[in-house]
């Protein structure tokens, strides 16, 4: 039986190069995305490959939809090994926190901070009876350092380590494991608002899969890796 | 036959209208009725269970997960109420239609384009079966996207389909929640098992339990999917040649398990379509306790109960929690029963 990975957020970007990167290992796919042609391109991508996969359009902040996604996939396969909770909003540009509107902090909090913890719960129980399975939670360097204007999505990050420290340490010994991947700074749509006029080279999302398929197979928990200066070894662990 | 002879009668007020958490912000806080091996009745709250269960011991779980069966369609300009029961294939459900303005030669209009024909009866009336122009995943997203939980009239509030949840339910299927497992926390699950208790899983996905108008399905005609994995399999035997017990929660787990009984009392690894009905007449030999529900004098479920002590003193136990004003149904108070030695 083929090992499966469910990924949301995955119609762009780094969600986009793990789908394939997971598609050209073997593994059958759930993919979820809030926009459905972009997600479309990725499934026909994906197929071509020739990975199994499941798709539908999912708004991850909303219990609802998470239940629907993660059940369709489990009903299909049979199983999830693999979470990766990827999907993520960035809010407004460079704002600094005095000038940050009230709404938008709430909302940026709520999508990134809610929705791996929905995503998670809801996948938690099929992996708990298994006794087996990966989660991995997409950080960034700013959800360990603050720096100015990153705002709201740094305090999320900040967030979602928290959130995994925990769930580490309320997993141990289960065989169930929640690791944090910091991919980097990366050459995609969200880099673009967070700094518009970046005038350094970027990596491309494809050049950090290597971990994320690392941790699908490990057995550590409640480790962060950052991504760019990972080899497959593990030799960059922190 | 479709009915137990009514011996008693629920008041409105024993029956519990919301979740516990919603009353005392935790699910688990139900209370326990427990009738030990001797059909000695004590009270006490859902955590006496640690007590209760001794190391080594199996607690057996449903991991089905409930959907959102009722969808609503239309025939011309009438609406119409389909409840899924039992999927059958790809594209094929049983399903109650409630209300009589119904044309079983007419296709039945949901949103989205999607259309469903009905192809012929159910399982016993009035199941019928239909089959969707839409299959598979497409069909279960839909269902998930325009289907609701099935609410009985003695709830007045419309709660969400996460109300209707096990913390651990997993994979979907039960047209209606699993309920016996509903107050576990992971908490109390975790407790269980640094005690040494052993936890394990079954999949039975649930049918409805009532078809509208008093009628109630036969148990005898009541068929539903069950799996039985490899390892509880083998845990729940290993338990029997050590002598420990095992504890299913609902008569689901009860029915899942005794379909997969071999001739010389093992379980093992099965998966299919059950017809098993469970009552006096049949003895158990998979499960030495029930973690249950209060149930209505009609259900079969309590013909369930029979197979683990006699009509009688489940009777007077029964009554005793009228008195002590446990709480019936989905959202209420919980019963431990170890099976009677003969």
């Amino acid at each position: 039986m083929k090992n499966v990975v469910l990924i949301t957020g995955a119609s762009q970007g780094l969600g986009r190069a793990l789908a394939l990167a997971f598609a050209k290992e073997g593994y059958a796919l759930g993919l979820c995305a809030r926009n459905e042609e972009p997600l479309r391109a990725v499934v026909k991508q994906v197929k071509e490959i020739g990975a199994d996969v499941v798709t539908t359009t999912a708004d991850v902040t909303k219990p609802a939809d998470v239940d629907r996604f993660v059940s369709i996939v489990e009903d299909r396969f049979g199983k999830i090994d693999v979470l990766i909770n990827n999907a993520s909003t960035f809010g407004p540009g460079p704002t600094l926190l005095a000038d940050y509107p009230n709404d938008a902090f709430q909302g940026v909090l709520e999508a990134n901070i809610m929705n791996p913890f929905l995503v998670t719960k809801r996948a938690l129980p099929g992996m708990l009876a298994r006794q087996t399975g990966s989660i991995i939670n997409v950080t960034s360097e700013v959800g360990k350092y603050g720096v100015a204007e990153w705002g709201a999505y740094s305090v999320s990050k900040f967030g979602v380590e928290g959130l995994t420290a925990i769930w580490a340490d309320e997993l141990e010994g289960t065989g169930v494991t929640i690791n944090l991947v910091d991919p980097g700074e990366m050459d995609t749509t969200m880099h673009d608002i967070a700094i518009p006029d970046c005038d350094y080279e970027l990596s491309d999302p494809e050049d950090v899969v290597d971990v994320f398929l690392y941790l699908a197979m490990s057995e550590g928990n409640g480790e962060r890796y950052e991504a760019q200066v990972f080899d497959r070894k593990g030799a960059s662990v922190e | 036959m479709n009915a137990v002879s009514p011996s008693f009668t629920i008041p409105d007020s024993l029956n519990a209208k919301q979740p516990a958490e919603l009353t005392y912000s935790r699910r688990d806080h139900v209370r326990l009725m427990t009738i030990d091996e001797c059909a000695t009745v004590m009270h006490g709250s859902f955590h006496d269970i640690v007590q209760q269960l001794h190391a080594g011991d199996v607690l057996v779980l449903n991991n089905s997960r409930t959907i959102p069966p009722v969808l609503r369609g239309t025939q011309g300009q009438q609406t119409i109420e389909v409840r899924l029961s039992r999927k059958v294939g790809a594209q094929t459900w049983e399903a109650l239609i409630v209300g009589d303005m119904f044309q079983s030669n007419e296709t039945i209009r949901f949103t989205d384009g999607v259309e469903a024909a009905v192809t012929g009866h159910g399982a016993e009336r009035p199941l019928i079966t239909l089959d969707f122009s839409i299959e598979g995943s497409a069909l279960l997203d839909f269902i998930y996207q325009h289907g609701e939980p099935v609410r009985y009239e003695y709830i007045d509030d419309s709660f969400p389909l996460e109300t209707y949840q096990t913390v651990y339910g997993s994979v979907p299927g039960s047209v209606e929640m699993a309920s016996a497992g509903r107050a576990f926390t992971w908490q109390l699950l975790e407790k269980l098992k640094s005690k040494g208790v052993h936890i394990a899983f079954v999949q039975l996905h649930a049918g409805l339990s009532y078809y509208e108008n008093d009628k109630w399905p036969s148990p005898t005609n009541h068929p539903e999917h069950f799996r039985v994995p490899r390892e509880t399999a083998s845990l729940l035997n290993e338990a029997r040649k050590s002598g420990t017990r095992v504890i299913a929660v609902g008569t689901t787990v009860v029915r899942a398990l005794e379909s997969a009984v071999t001739e010389d009392g093992c379980v093992e690894t099965r998966e299919g379509v059950t017809r098993l009905y469970v009552d006096d007449q049949h003895t158990i030999t998979s499960v030495d306790g029930l973690l249950t529900g209060f149930h209505e004098p009609e259900a079969s479920h309590l013909h369930m109960l029979t197979a683990f002590l006699p009509y009688a003193k489940l009777m007077s136990a029964y009554h005793q929690a009228l008195e002590q004003g446990y709480l019936w149904h989905e959202f209420g108070d919980l019963n431990l029963i170890f099976r009677q030695q003969p």
